[in-house]
Protein backbone atom coordinates (compact mmCIF):
# COMPACT_ATOMS: atom_id res chain seq x y z
CA UNK A 1 0.00 0.00 0.00
CA UNK A 2 1.37 3.38 -0.86
CA UNK A 3 1.47 5.75 2.04
CA UNK A 4 1.10 9.59 0.54
CA UNK A 5 2.57 11.89 3.11
CA UNK A 6 0.28 13.80 5.04
CA UNK A 7 1.00 17.73 6.57
CA UNK A 8 1.00 17.30 9.96
CA UNK A 9 -2.15 19.04 11.23
CA UNK A 10 -3.71 18.33 15.03
CA UNK A 11 -6.13 14.89 14.67
CA UNK A 12 -9.39 15.65 15.48
CA UNK A 13 -9.38 18.78 13.39
CA UNK A 14 -7.97 16.97 9.91
CA UNK A 15 -10.89 14.78 11.16
CA UNK A 16 -13.67 17.18 10.61
CA UNK A 17 -12.29 18.66 7.58
CA UNK A 18 -12.29 15.54 5.92
CA UNK A 19 -15.97 14.58 6.94
CA UNK A 20 -17.20 18.53 5.38
CA UNK A 21 -14.85 18.42 2.42
CA UNK A 22 -16.58 14.43 1.47
CA UNK A 23 -20.45 16.14 2.17
CA UNK A 24 -19.79 19.04 -0.21
CA UNK A 25 -18.43 17.00 -2.46
CA UNK A 26 -20.56 13.71 -3.00
CA UNK A 27 -22.79 13.35 -6.27
CA UNK A 28 -23.48 9.67 -5.56
CA UNK A 29 -24.89 8.40 -2.51
CA UNK A 30 -22.11 5.91 -2.05
CA UNK A 31 -19.43 8.56 -2.93
CA UNK A 32 -18.62 8.33 0.67
CA UNK A 33 -17.06 4.87 0.13
CA UNK A 34 -14.60 6.09 -2.51
CA UNK A 35 -10.94 6.09 -1.98
CA UNK A 36 -11.81 4.18 1.77
CA UNK A 37 -8.19 2.61 1.40
CA UNK A 38 -6.75 6.13 0.64
CA UNK A 39 -8.25 7.57 3.44
CA UNK A 40 -7.30 4.78 5.79
CA UNK A 41 -3.90 4.59 4.66
CA UNK A 42 -4.11 8.56 5.61
CA UNK A 43 -5.18 7.60 9.10
CA UNK A 44 -2.94 5.61 9.62
CA UNK A 45 0.25 7.69 8.96
CA UNK A 46 -1.37 10.32 10.99
CA UNK A 47 -1.42 7.85 13.70
CA UNK A 48 2.12 7.49 13.46
CA UNK A 49 2.87 10.71 13.41
CA UNK A 50 1.37 11.40 17.09
CA UNK A 51 3.19 8.20 18.54
CA UNK A 52 5.03 9.86 21.58
CA UNK A 53 8.21 9.42 22.39
CA UNK A 54 9.35 6.27 22.56
CA UNK A 55 11.70 7.04 25.64
CA UNK A 56 8.90 8.44 27.37
CA UNK A 57 7.19 5.16 27.10
CA UNK A 58 9.76 3.25 28.00
CA UNK A 59 10.32 5.19 30.91
CA UNK A 60 7.83 7.44 31.69
CA UNK A 61 5.86 7.59 35.08
CA UNK A 62 3.19 4.43 34.50
CA UNK A 63 -0.30 5.81 35.64
CA UNK A 64 -1.13 2.88 37.79
CA UNK A 65 -4.95 1.93 38.50
CA UNK A 66 -4.86 1.34 42.12
CA UNK A 67 -8.82 1.50 41.88
CA UNK A 68 -8.70 -2.34 41.62
CA UNK A 69 -9.70 -3.11 45.37
CA UNK A 70 -12.42 -0.90 45.87
CA UNK A 71 -14.96 -1.64 43.42
CA UNK A 72 -14.96 -5.12 45.61
CA UNK A 73 -18.59 -6.18 47.11
CA UNK A 74 -19.47 -6.99 50.60
CA UNK A 75 -21.22 -9.50 51.58
CA UNK A 76 -22.71 -8.92 54.95
CA UNK A 77 -19.88 -6.84 55.32
CA UNK A 78 -17.79 -10.03 55.98
CA UNK A 79 -16.74 -11.38 52.41
CA UNK A 80 -15.23 -10.13 49.88
CA UNK A 81 -16.44 -10.96 46.65
CA UNK A 82 -12.95 -12.10 45.07
CA UNK A 83 -13.26 -10.84 41.19
CA UNK A 84 -11.54 -12.32 38.09
CA UNK A 85 -8.43 -10.47 37.28
CA UNK A 86 -8.87 -6.55 36.17
CA UNK A 87 -6.45 -5.54 33.04
CA UNK A 88 -3.33 -4.49 34.77
CA UNK A 89 -3.51 -7.46 37.66
CA UNK A 90 -3.66 -9.44 34.36
CA UNK A 91 -0.04 -7.88 33.69
CA UNK A 92 1.06 -8.55 36.69
CA UNK A 93 0.41 -12.14 36.93
CA UNK A 94 0.96 -13.06 33.53
CA UNK A 95 2.91 -15.55 31.98
CA UNK A 96 6.52 -15.06 32.58
CA UNK A 97 7.93 -15.53 28.93
CA UNK A 98 10.54 -13.71 26.70
CA UNK A 99 9.47 -15.26 23.33
CA UNK A 100 7.36 -11.89 21.05
CA UNK A 101 4.79 -13.59 19.06
CA UNK A 102 5.51 -13.10 15.47
CA UNK A 103 2.74 -10.78 13.58
CA UNK A 104 -0.16 -13.13 12.32
CA UNK A 105 -0.97 -10.48 9.73
CA UNK A 106 1.78 -10.98 7.11
CA UNK A 107 0.61 -13.25 4.24
CA UNK A 108 4.07 -15.22 3.33
CA UNK A 109 2.26 -16.96 0.48
CA UNK A 110 2.00 -13.33 -1.78
CA UNK A 111 4.53 -13.25 -4.03
CA UNK A 112 4.91 -9.34 -3.41
CA UNK A 113 5.62 -10.20 0.52
CA UNK A 114 8.45 -12.31 -0.51
CA UNK A 115 9.78 -10.19 -2.78
CA UNK A 116 9.79 -7.60 -0.14
CA UNK A 117 12.45 -9.08 1.28
CA UNK A 118 14.68 -9.95 -1.57
CA UNK A 119 17.10 -7.80 -1.21
CA UNK A 120 18.21 -8.46 2.45
CA UNK A 121 20.04 -11.75 1.25
CA UNK A 122 23.33 -11.80 -0.31
CA UNK A 123 21.75 -12.75 -3.48
CA UNK A 124 19.68 -9.83 -3.85
CA UNK A 125 20.95 -6.46 -5.29
CA UNK A 126 23.24 -4.27 -3.19
CA UNK A 127 23.87 -0.67 -2.46
CA UNK A 128 26.54 0.89 -4.68
CA UNK A 129 29.43 1.61 -2.79
CA UNK A 130 29.10 -2.07 -1.23
CA UNK A 131 30.42 -4.86 -3.07
CA UNK B 1 11.98 -6.13 58.00
CA UNK B 2 12.81 -2.63 57.83
CA UNK B 3 14.57 -2.65 54.30
CA UNK B 4 12.88 -4.70 52.09
CA UNK B 5 14.58 -3.38 48.72
CA UNK B 6 12.71 -3.24 45.77
CA UNK B 7 9.25 -4.12 45.85
CA UNK B 8 7.34 -5.86 42.92
CA UNK B 9 3.69 -6.97 42.87
CA UNK B 10 2.96 -10.20 40.52
CA UNK B 11 4.36 -13.29 39.13
CA UNK B 12 5.58 -11.82 35.58
CA UNK B 13 8.90 -11.14 35.10
CA UNK B 14 9.85 -13.08 38.08
CA UNK B 15 13.50 -14.40 36.62
CA UNK B 16 14.23 -10.48 35.34
CA UNK B 17 13.77 -9.41 38.91
CA UNK B 18 16.13 -12.36 40.26
CA UNK B 19 18.46 -12.19 37.42
CA UNK B 20 19.26 -8.11 38.21
CA UNK B 21 19.04 -8.63 42.07
CA UNK B 22 21.71 -10.76 41.81
CA UNK B 23 23.61 -8.81 39.66
CA UNK B 24 23.44 -5.59 41.50
CA UNK B 25 22.89 -7.31 44.76
CA UNK B 26 19.62 -5.20 45.58
CA UNK B 27 17.25 -6.93 47.97
CA UNK B 28 13.89 -7.63 46.18
CA UNK B 29 10.45 -8.36 47.26
CA UNK B 30 7.77 -9.78 45.40
CA UNK B 31 3.93 -9.20 46.46
CA UNK B 32 0.74 -10.79 45.31
CA UNK B 33 1.61 -13.55 43.29
CA UNK B 34 -1.60 -14.61 42.07
CA UNK B 35 -3.02 -13.24 45.15
CA UNK B 36 -6.44 -13.57 43.19
CA UNK B 37 -5.75 -16.63 41.52
CA UNK B 38 -7.76 -19.87 42.30
CA UNK B 39 -4.36 -21.58 42.43
CA UNK B 40 -2.63 -18.31 44.42
CA UNK B 41 1.29 -18.45 44.82
CA UNK B 42 4.54 -19.28 43.32
CA UNK B 43 4.29 -22.36 41.38
CA UNK B 44 6.43 -25.74 40.71
CA UNK B 45 8.63 -24.14 38.08
CA UNK B 46 8.93 -20.90 39.68
CA UNK B 47 10.35 -23.06 42.92
CA UNK B 48 12.66 -25.07 40.78
CA UNK B 49 14.05 -21.61 39.09
CA UNK B 50 14.58 -20.24 42.88
CA UNK B 51 16.29 -23.92 44.16
CA UNK B 52 18.48 -23.31 40.69
CA UNK B 53 19.06 -19.54 41.52
CA UNK B 54 19.99 -21.11 44.83
CA UNK B 55 22.50 -23.45 43.52
CA UNK B 56 25.10 -21.26 41.26
CA UNK B 57 24.67 -18.48 44.70
CA UNK B 58 26.59 -18.81 48.11
CA UNK B 59 24.66 -17.23 50.80
CA UNK B 60 21.59 -16.37 49.06
CA UNK B 61 18.18 -15.86 51.39
CA UNK B 62 15.28 -16.63 50.30
CA UNK B 63 12.25 -16.39 52.38
CA UNK B 64 8.41 -17.31 50.85
CA UNK B 65 5.70 -16.96 52.80
CA UNK B 66 3.08 -19.89 53.83
CA UNK B 67 0.67 -19.25 50.78
CA UNK B 68 3.24 -18.55 48.51
CA UNK B 69 2.29 -15.14 47.72
CA UNK B 70 5.19 -13.55 49.24
CA UNK B 71 8.71 -13.38 48.23
CA UNK B 72 11.29 -12.33 50.09
CA UNK B 73 14.84 -12.58 48.35
CA UNK B 74 18.72 -11.49 49.33
CA UNK B 75 21.14 -12.20 46.97
CA UNK B 76 24.34 -13.89 47.56
CA UNK B 77 27.50 -14.24 46.00
CA UNK B 78 27.26 -15.85 42.09
CA UNK B 79 29.20 -19.06 42.44
CA UNK B 80 29.10 -21.15 39.77
CA UNK B 81 30.92 -23.96 39.57
CA UNK B 82 29.22 -27.23 38.98
CA UNK B 83 25.81 -27.55 39.29
CA UNK B 84 23.26 -30.48 38.19
CA UNK B 85 19.08 -29.27 38.03
CA UNK B 86 16.45 -31.21 37.84
CA UNK B 87 13.80 -28.25 35.70
CA UNK B 88 10.61 -28.58 36.60
CA UNK B 89 8.98 -29.57 33.11
CA UNK B 90 5.94 -27.26 33.01
CA UNK B 91 8.39 -25.21 31.44
CA UNK B 92 11.21 -25.66 29.40
CA UNK B 93 14.66 -25.64 29.92
CA UNK B 94 15.22 -22.47 27.66
CA UNK B 95 13.07 -20.71 30.75
CA UNK B 96 15.93 -21.66 33.28
CA UNK B 97 19.11 -21.15 30.48
CA UNK B 98 17.82 -17.55 30.04
CA UNK B 99 18.79 -16.75 33.14
CA UNK B 100 21.83 -18.73 33.37
CA UNK B 101 22.82 -16.70 30.06
CA UNK B 102 22.67 -13.79 31.68
CA UNK B 103 24.54 -14.65 34.84
CA UNK B 104 26.97 -16.82 33.76
CA UNK B 105 29.84 -14.33 32.87
CA UNK B 106 29.50 -12.49 36.40
CA UNK B 107 30.37 -15.97 38.32
CA UNK B 108 33.16 -16.15 40.70
CA UNK B 109 34.48 -19.05 39.48
CA UNK B 110 33.43 -20.80 35.36
CA UNK B 111 30.12 -22.41 35.15
CA UNK B 112 29.20 -25.84 34.29
CA UNK B 113 25.43 -26.50 34.78
CA UNK B 114 24.09 -29.82 33.62
CA UNK B 115 19.89 -29.32 33.12
CA UNK B 116 17.72 -31.77 32.98
CA UNK B 117 13.97 -31.53 31.72
CA UNK B 118 12.01 -30.35 28.49
CA UNK B 119 14.54 -29.00 25.85
CA UNK B 120 11.94 -28.18 23.19
CA UNK B 121 8.21 -26.66 24.06
CA UNK B 122 6.22 -24.10 22.48
CA UNK B 123 6.57 -21.40 25.48
CA UNK B 124 9.78 -20.69 25.86
CA UNK B 125 12.77 -20.21 23.40
CA UNK B 126 14.14 -23.71 22.82
CA UNK B 127 17.52 -25.06 23.67
CA UNK B 128 18.26 -24.92 19.82
CA UNK B 129 17.25 -21.40 19.46
CA UNK B 130 19.48 -20.43 22.48
CA UNK B 131 22.86 -22.28 20.83
CA UNK B 132 22.03 -21.01 17.66
CA UNK B 133 21.17 -17.48 18.75
CA UNK B 134 22.39 -16.59 22.05
CA UNK B 135 25.77 -18.27 21.92
CA UNK B 136 27.10 -16.44 18.62
CA UNK B 137 26.05 -12.91 20.48
CA UNK B 138 27.72 -13.69 23.63
CA UNK B 139 31.09 -14.60 21.52
CA UNK B 140 30.33 -10.22 20.32
CA UNK B 141 30.41 -9.52 23.77
CA UNK B 142 34.09 -10.81 24.16
CA UNK B 143 32.69 -14.37 26.07
CA UNK B 144 34.56 -16.66 23.28
CA UNK B 145 37.25 -19.23 23.91
CA UNK B 146 36.51 -22.68 24.16
CA UNK B 147 34.54 -22.71 27.67
CA UNK B 148 31.45 -21.49 25.72
CA UNK B 149 29.21 -24.49 25.38
CA UNK B 150 25.95 -25.33 25.05
CA UNK B 151 25.33 -29.14 24.37
CA UNK B 152 22.22 -31.31 24.00
CA UNK B 153 22.96 -34.42 25.35
CA UNK B 154 19.31 -35.91 25.31
CA UNK B 155 16.69 -34.26 24.03
CA UNK B 156 13.25 -34.11 25.92
CA UNK B 157 9.71 -33.03 24.66
CA UNK B 158 6.83 -32.36 26.63
CA UNK B 159 4.96 -33.58 28.67
CA UNK B 160 7.31 -36.14 29.62
CA UNK B 161 10.48 -34.18 29.61
CA UNK B 162 13.50 -36.44 30.13
CA UNK B 163 16.07 -34.25 28.16
CA UNK B 164 19.55 -32.99 28.69
CA UNK B 165 21.23 -29.78 27.92
CA UNK B 166 24.88 -29.37 29.46
CA UNK B 167 25.91 -25.59 29.20
CA UNK B 168 29.58 -23.88 30.23
CA UNK B 169 30.08 -20.23 29.92
CA UNK B 170 33.66 -18.81 30.98
CA UNK B 171 33.77 -15.87 33.25
CA UNK B 172 35.33 -12.64 32.48
CA UNK B 173 36.06 -9.50 34.75
CA UNK B 174 34.90 -6.87 32.28
CA UNK B 175 32.33 -7.10 29.23
CA UNK B 176 33.53 -5.62 26.19
CA UNK B 177 30.99 -2.77 24.82
CA UNK B 178 29.88 -3.14 21.47
CA UNK B 179 28.84 -1.49 18.62
CA UNK B 180 26.06 -3.80 16.55
CA UNK B 181 24.84 -1.37 14.07
CA UNK B 182 25.00 -3.26 10.98
CA UNK B 183 23.34 -6.17 10.40
CA UNK B 184 24.38 -7.21 6.34
CA UNK B 185 23.11 -9.44 4.21
CA UNK B 186 22.06 -12.77 5.01
CA UNK B 187 24.50 -15.40 3.60
CA UNK B 188 23.24 -18.45 4.96
CA UNK B 189 20.74 -20.71 6.35
CA UNK B 190 21.01 -23.02 8.67
CA UNK B 191 18.77 -25.35 11.00
CA UNK B 192 18.14 -28.78 12.95
CA UNK B 193 15.17 -30.05 12.26
CA UNK B 194 14.50 -32.86 15.20
CA UNK B 195 12.63 -36.24 16.10
CA UNK B 196 12.53 -37.93 18.65
CA UNK B 197 9.92 -41.28 19.55
CA UNK B 198 8.41 -40.70 16.44
CA UNK B 199 9.45 -42.01 13.02
CA UNK B 200 13.00 -40.50 11.65
CA UNK B 201 10.95 -39.84 8.29
CA UNK B 202 9.91 -37.07 9.99
CA UNK B 203 12.71 -34.94 10.21
CA UNK B 204 13.42 -35.28 6.31
CA UNK B 205 9.51 -34.15 5.94
CA UNK B 206 10.30 -31.49 8.02
CA UNK B 207 13.63 -30.68 6.02
CA UNK B 208 11.92 -30.62 2.49
CA UNK B 209 8.69 -28.13 3.28
CA UNK B 210 10.74 -25.61 4.84
CA UNK B 211 13.31 -25.68 2.00
CA UNK B 212 10.74 -25.75 -0.96
CA UNK B 213 10.22 -22.01 0.71
CA UNK B 214 13.24 -20.74 1.54
CA UNK B 215 15.07 -22.14 -1.29
CA UNK B 216 13.74 -19.26 -3.94
CA UNK B 217 15.95 -16.83 -1.79
CA UNK B 218 19.27 -18.35 -1.12
CA UNK B 219 21.18 -21.13 -2.42
CA UNK B 220 22.74 -22.30 0.58
CA UNK B 221 20.44 -23.42 3.20
CA UNK B 222 21.69 -26.59 5.59
CA UNK B 223 18.90 -28.26 7.52
CA UNK B 224 20.71 -30.62 9.79
CA UNK B 225 18.41 -33.95 10.80
CA UNK B 226 18.88 -34.98 14.54
CA UNK B 227 16.94 -38.38 15.51
CA UNK B 228 17.80 -39.28 18.88
CA UNK B 229 16.60 -42.89 19.84
CA UNK B 230 16.40 -45.34 22.95
CA UNK B 231 17.54 -43.19 26.09
CA UNK B 232 18.84 -39.59 24.54
CA UNK B 233 15.03 -39.57 23.34
CA UNK B 234 13.05 -38.65 26.14
CA UNK B 235 10.17 -39.81 27.64
CA UNK B 236 7.56 -38.25 25.34
CA UNK B 237 7.23 -38.22 21.13
CA UNK B 238 7.55 -34.90 19.63
CA UNK B 239 9.34 -33.18 16.42
CA UNK B 240 10.10 -29.62 15.45
CA UNK B 241 12.65 -27.19 13.91
CA UNK B 242 14.71 -24.30 14.38
CA UNK B 243 15.26 -22.34 11.89
CA UNK B 244 18.59 -19.63 12.01
CA UNK B 245 19.58 -16.79 9.32
CA UNK B 246 23.40 -15.45 9.46
CA UNK B 247 24.13 -12.29 7.99
CA UNK B 248 27.81 -11.27 6.72
CA UNK B 249 28.00 -9.52 9.61
CA UNK B 250 27.38 -12.29 12.09
CA UNK B 251 24.09 -11.54 13.04
CA UNK B 252 21.79 -14.65 13.80
CA UNK B 253 17.65 -14.56 13.67
CA UNK B 254 16.23 -17.25 14.55
CA UNK B 255 12.26 -18.59 14.10
CA UNK B 256 11.52 -22.26 15.33
CA UNK B 257 8.09 -24.47 15.85
CA UNK B 258 7.18 -27.36 17.99
CA UNK B 259 4.22 -30.16 17.76
CA UNK B 260 1.86 -30.23 19.74
CA UNK B 261 2.24 -32.10 23.22
CA UNK B 262 1.30 -35.61 22.98
CA UNK B 263 -2.57 -35.73 23.78
CA UNK B 264 -2.67 -31.65 23.96
CA UNK B 265 -4.20 -29.46 21.15
CA UNK B 266 -3.77 -30.72 17.58
CA UNK B 267 -2.04 -32.46 15.38
CA UNK B 268 0.31 -30.90 13.14
CA UNK B 269 1.71 -32.32 9.83
CA UNK B 270 5.76 -32.22 9.89
CA UNK B 271 4.97 -30.84 5.91
CA UNK B 272 3.11 -28.11 7.85
CA UNK B 273 5.82 -27.48 10.64
CA UNK B 274 8.53 -27.12 8.06
CA UNK B 275 6.70 -24.21 5.96
CA UNK B 276 5.19 -22.74 8.97
CA UNK B 277 8.32 -22.07 10.17
CA UNK B 278 10.10 -20.92 7.36
CA UNK B 279 7.66 -18.35 6.77
CA UNK B 280 8.54 -17.60 10.38
CA UNK B 281 11.87 -17.04 9.33
CA UNK B 282 11.29 -14.79 6.41
CA UNK B 283 8.37 -12.79 8.85
CA UNK B 284 11.78 -12.20 10.86
CA UNK B 285 13.75 -11.13 8.50
CA UNK B 286 11.25 -8.62 6.63
CA UNK B 287 10.98 -6.67 9.97
CA UNK B 288 14.75 -7.36 10.64
CA UNK B 289 15.28 -5.49 7.45
CA UNK B 290 13.14 -2.95 7.33
CA UNK B 291 14.59 -0.19 8.63
CA UNK B 292 11.82 2.93 8.54
CA UNK B 293 10.49 4.61 11.58
CA UNK B 294 7.92 2.32 13.91
CA UNK B 295 5.17 1.79 11.43
CA UNK B 296 3.29 0.47 14.69
CA UNK B 297 2.70 2.78 17.82
CA UNK B 298 4.14 1.58 20.66
CA UNK B 299 1.10 1.21 22.33
CA UNK B 300 -0.20 -1.28 19.45
CA UNK B 301 3.64 -3.56 19.38
CA UNK B 302 3.01 -3.73 23.33
CA UNK B 303 -0.32 -5.89 22.94
CA UNK B 304 -0.23 -7.49 19.64
CA UNK B 305 2.84 -7.11 17.12
CA UNK B 306 5.36 -8.70 17.22
CA UNK B 307 8.22 -6.83 15.19
CA UNK B 308 11.56 -8.50 15.67
CA UNK B 309 15.12 -8.21 14.40
CA UNK B 310 17.45 -5.70 13.71
CA UNK B 311 21.30 -6.45 14.46
CA UNK B 312 19.93 -8.93 17.64
CA UNK B 313 16.90 -10.94 17.60
CA UNK B 314 13.52 -10.69 19.77
CA UNK B 315 14.74 -13.67 21.92
CA UNK B 316 18.23 -12.20 22.69
CA UNK B 317 17.18 -8.24 22.94
CA UNK B 318 17.17 -8.66 26.90
CA UNK B 319 20.25 -10.48 26.75
CA UNK B 320 21.82 -7.96 24.51
CA UNK B 321 20.77 -5.06 26.92
CA UNK B 322 21.83 -6.70 29.85
CA UNK B 323 25.40 -7.04 28.33
CA UNK B 324 25.17 -3.30 27.50
CA UNK B 325 24.68 -2.50 30.68
CA UNK B 326 27.10 -4.10 32.76
CA UNK B 327 29.76 -3.44 30.17
CA UNK B 328 32.71 -0.89 30.67
CA UNK B 329 32.18 2.55 31.29
CA UNK B 330 31.94 3.06 27.18
CA UNK B 331 29.36 3.38 25.13
CA UNK B 332 27.70 0.37 23.37
CA UNK B 333 25.03 0.42 20.41
CA UNK B 334 22.64 -2.20 19.37
CA UNK B 335 19.95 -2.30 16.31
CA UNK B 336 17.30 -4.02 17.68
CA UNK B 337 13.83 -4.80 15.96
CA UNK B 338 10.85 -2.61 17.88
CA UNK B 339 10.59 -3.91 21.27
CA UNK B 340 9.48 -6.64 22.56
CA UNK B 341 6.51 -6.08 26.06
CA UNK B 342 9.02 -7.91 27.70
CA UNK B 343 12.25 -5.85 27.11
CA UNK B 344 9.98 -2.57 27.88
CA UNK B 345 9.56 -4.35 30.98
CA UNK B 346 13.37 -5.30 31.37
CA UNK B 347 14.39 -1.47 30.09
CA UNK B 348 12.62 -0.63 33.40
CA UNK B 349 14.33 -3.03 35.35
CA UNK B 350 17.41 -2.10 34.69
CA UNK B 351 16.72 1.53 35.50
CA UNK B 352 15.82 0.45 39.05
CA UNK B 353 18.52 -1.74 39.64
CA UNK B 354 21.05 0.12 38.06
CA UNK B 355 19.83 3.54 37.17
CA UNK B 356 20.52 2.98 33.46
CA UNK B 357 18.68 4.28 30.91
CA UNK B 358 18.97 3.78 27.45
CA UNK B 359 19.01 5.97 24.39
CA UNK B 360 16.40 5.16 21.87
CA UNK B 361 16.14 6.39 18.78
CA UNK B 362 14.00 5.00 16.12
CA UNK B 363 15.61 4.80 12.57
CA UNK B 364 13.32 5.91 9.45
CA UNK B 365 13.56 4.70 6.20
CA UNK B 366 13.43 6.71 3.05
CA UNK B 367 10.05 6.08 1.94
CA UNK B 368 10.20 5.02 -1.49
CA UNK B 369 12.06 1.69 -0.32
CA UNK B 370 10.37 -1.38 -0.85
CA UNK B 371 12.06 -2.93 2.41
CA UNK B 372 9.85 -0.44 4.79
CA UNK B 373 9.87 -1.50 8.22
CA UNK B 374 11.40 0.25 11.67
CA UNK B 375 13.98 -0.20 13.99
CA UNK B 376 15.26 0.92 17.52
CA UNK B 377 19.10 2.38 17.33
CA UNK B 378 19.68 1.39 21.77
CA UNK B 379 22.86 3.45 22.92
CA UNK B 380 24.16 3.06 26.61
CA UNK B 381 26.61 3.94 28.62
CA UNK B 382 28.01 0.77 30.38
CA UNK B 383 27.84 0.80 34.54
CA UNK B 384 31.36 -0.19 34.59
CA UNK B 385 30.11 -3.12 36.32
CA UNK B 386 33.47 -5.36 37.08
CA UNK B 387 32.96 -8.78 38.11
CA UNK B 388 35.25 -8.48 41.94
CA UNK B 389 34.41 -12.50 42.84
CA UNK B 390 36.29 -13.73 39.30
CA UNK B 391 39.17 -15.43 40.58
CA UNK B 392 42.29 -14.36 39.94
CA UNK B 393 44.85 -17.14 37.99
Amino acid sequence: VKRPKVPPQPEEEEGEDDDDDEIEVSVGALQWKEGLAQKAAEAFVRQQAATPNLRKLVYGTVVQNEEDDEGEEELGGLFRVSRPEKSKRERADALDCSRFAPDASDDWDQEQMLDSIRDCFVTGTWEGDKD
Amino acid sequence: MANKGLVYEGCNFFRQRLVLSLLSGKKVAIQNIRSKDDNPGLRDFEASFIRLMDKITNGTRIEINQTGTVLSFQPGLLYGGSVEHECNPQRSVGYYLEALLMLAPFMKGPLRAVLKGVTNDQIDPSVDALKASSVPLMKKFGLDGEGLELKIVKRGMPPGGGGEVHFSCPVRRTIRPVQLTDPGKIKRIRGTAYSVRVSPQMANRIVDSARSILNKFIPDIYIYTDHMKGANAGKSPGFGLTLVAETTNGAFLCAELVSSPQGQGDPVLPEDLGRNCAKLLLGEIYRYTRVTGWTVSVGAALSKRGCNGGCVDSTNQSLSLLYMTLGQQDVSKALLGPLSPYTIEFLRHIRDFFQIMFKMETQKHAEDSQKGGDKVLMTCVGAGYTNISKTLK
